[in-house]
């Protein structure tokens, strides 16, 4: 399988699991944005919302990455920049969910 | 190398206009727009590390009209995206190529993202 063949694989599976995901987030999304500290924070923090908004995370900027690199492969001829515009997309989709999934395991503790 | 000399993408001032190439580029936008959301989302998580005092200044943006606006503009970038996304999928099972089928589902997308923002803002409210 070549190099293409898997980031369409992936591109596609991460869509597919994201779907369901970003319809749970955007629906208790507009239920808690308005709400105090504390419910804030308890959706944040208790299961299952903890670990829907972790894979929910994850898969946005998984998808995220594949499918701008995407765009700077369509739009971006020359190859240097191109190839740091990815090394910084995918280090951005790195190090922001582990931050925010570190951030909401430290908020629970 | 004839690699790195492919064209790149139509230029939008010569591209004609029509229904796949509206939601092609939309979808795009939309994508960008969402994970700048997200990532509004994640910085908002990581500042309630910062105590209830400070989120008192977040909480102010989010109650105001601004705050409702941005949450419903952001239930209709989702599901725009949610219905295309599904719209993508369904091509890559080798449904929905027909040029008729394409269009009338483009036409679903954008008038059943509309539909699917009014649903999910009022399923967040309790309203149902």
């Amino acid at each position: 399988m070549n190099a293409s063949t898997k980031k369409w694989l992936f591109l596609k599976f991460s869509s597919a699991i994201l779907i369901p995901l970003m319809a749970w987030f955007i629906i208790n999304l507009s239920s808690i944005y308005d709400s105090n500290f504390g419910e804030v924070v308890n959706f944040f923090t208790t299961p299952p919302s903890k670990i829907l908004f972790s894979l929910f995370v994850i898969f946005s900027y998984l998808f995220s990455a594949l499918t701008i690199s995407e765009i700077f492969e369509d739009y971006i001829k020359e190859k240097k920049i191109k190839n740091v515009a990815n090394k910084a997309l995918y280090l951005f989709a790195i190090v922001m969910p582990l931050l925010t999934i570190i951030s909401i395991f430290i908020l629970n503790l | 190398m004839q690699h790195e000399n492919n064209p790149l993408a139509p230029h939008l001032q010569i591209y004609k206009w029509q229904i796949s190439s509206l939601l092609s580029i939309t979808h795009r936008i939309v994508g960008v727009i969402n994970i700048l959301a997200v990532t509004l989302i994640c910085f908002w998580s990581i500042s309630l590390l910062l105590g209830e005092a400070n989120y008192i200044n977040i909480q102010l943006i989010l109650k105001s009209f601004f705050g409702k606006f941005l949450i419903i503009s952001l239930c209709w970038t989702f599901s725009f995206h949610i219905l295309n996304e599904i719209r993508h999928l369904a091509w890559d099972l080798g449904y929905g190529f027909d040029l008729k089928i394409s269009k009338i589902t483009g036409v679903i997308t954008i008038i059943g993202s509309f539909i699917l923002t009014v649903t999910i803002y009022l399923l967040g409210k309790n309203i149902f």
